[in-house]
């Protein structure tokens, strides 16, 4: 017996099983629609009036989350930022140069190695952090400077359900409290120097922003970043969705139960002082020794990395 | 009754015989449903549509590690 669109009982395309629910391809667009709309406003994340930059990978999530801000009528710019992995990046900066292109909608591009001298590739190993350790120490850095530079008033990154249910059920596990006081769907912009951060996808699963770009002819980047395999988020989404198969909707549960009762309890664990980094000048945690050189982590890595980096060597001649 | 079915990433082919489902189908992957979209002809299926003889379907992991 094929399935039935709740909304239209049409015949059904998706299926949503922690709503207990499954859609045709047009309800299944609006409820995606529906949930994108929710979390905005429930957070207040944006405003039509507003500047908004998205950061872009090429990737599912990114690319239905721009689709959507446009189609909501927001003035939503996308920012790329090119990570030098190889054909992996070249790739996936091509697919949001169309992506734009199609729409009339303006890119950003941001190279890692033009402007601060490293790839990814080359920082596997060079920091004492994971390959993903630096690298989203460094898109975090560059989407907020990219925005500061660039006069917007939000940055928005497309983490799903998905990513914020593992990221969570990761801090749990190590008890990390400072971190899970930091996980909430908008970061506001606390001080000078700092982007207001929203992920307006926290509320969609990532098998449907998947589906949102099938169902919308979105071409996005079906690859796996190659530097990704077994990592700690990976594992930590495979155990979830075994949990999830067995009980629809505990990742829902997992990380709407945390935001709603447990989020408020834990902001006393976020004691970070902030300061500006010596080097840079942008929004750091304070050193516990207040003698000591503020210096933020990008600027740490990047300093670790260029020293030993080929190119450096050479230039420094 | 055969289906071809191209699992992508990475990108591999495998034939599977007699799944008369596409629950059947990622049963006999051993791949779980909340993980994949299937697709036919562009078209997403969902677990309860049937497949025929010759189907040439993708199934597409739907789960990245960024963030």
């Amino acid at each position: 017996m094929p399935m039935r669109c709740k909304r239209c009982r049409g015949p059904a395309v998706m299926e949503v099983r922690r709503h207990n629910a499954a859609f045709c391809r047009d309800c299944f667009l609006h409820y995606v629609g529906q949930q994108v709309t929710r979390a905005i406003a429930k957070y207040r994340m944006l405003g039509h009036t507003d500047r908004v930059l998205v950061a872009v990978s090429g990737g599912k999530d990114s690319l239905a989350l721009w689709d959507l801000l446009l189609e909501l009528g927001y003035q939503a710019d996308g920012l790329y930022l090119s990570l030098g992995i190889g054909a992996y990046s070249e790739r996936s900066k091509v697919v949001c140069q169309e992506f734009a292109a199609a729409r009339g909608a303006s890119l950003v591009v941001h190279d890692l190695a033009g402007e601060h001298g490293y790839t990814i590739p080359e920082a596997a190993g060079g920091t004492g952090r994971s390959s993903c350790g630096v690298c989203g120490l460094s898109k975090r850095y560059v989407f907020n400077r990219a925005a500061l530079d660039g006069g917007y008033d939000v940055v928005c990154t497309g983490h799903n359900l998905d990513d914020e249910a593992a990221v969570l059920f990761g801090n749990t596990l190590r008890w990390d409290t400072a971190a899970m006081a930091r996980q909430f769907p908008v970061l506001e912009a606390t001080r000078p120097g700092l982007v207001k951060k929203v992920k307006p996808l926290y509320r969609v699963a990532e098998r449907e922003t998947a589906a949102y770009c099938v169902l919308k002819g979105i071409d996005y980047v079906v690859e796996e970043c190659p530097l990704v395999a077994g990592n700690t988020q990976m594992r930590h989404k495979e155990t979830l969705n075994q949990m999830e198969e067995a009980a629809p909707g505990t990742k829902h549960s997992f990380l709407f139960g945390y935001l709603d009762r447990a989020a408020e309890l834990l902001k006393v664990a976020d004691d970070a002082d902030l300061t500006e980094c010596a080097r840079c000048g942008m929004t750091t945690q304070a050193p516990e020794d207040p003698a000591a050189e503020a210096v933020c982590a990008f600027c740490r890595s990047k300093a670790r990395l260029t020293k030993t980096l080929p190119i450096v060597q050479v230039a420094s001649r | 009754m055969l289906v071809t079915a191209r699992l992508r990433p990475p990108d591999r082919v495998v034939e599977v015989a007699d799944v008369r489902r596409v629950a059947d189908l990622l049963a006999r992957l051993e791949v779980l449903p909340g993980a994949v979209l299937v697709i036919r002809d562009g078209a997403l299926l969902t677990s309860q549509d049937e497949l025929r003889d010759g189907d040439k379907v993708e199934v597409r992991f739907a789960i990245s590690g960024g963030g």
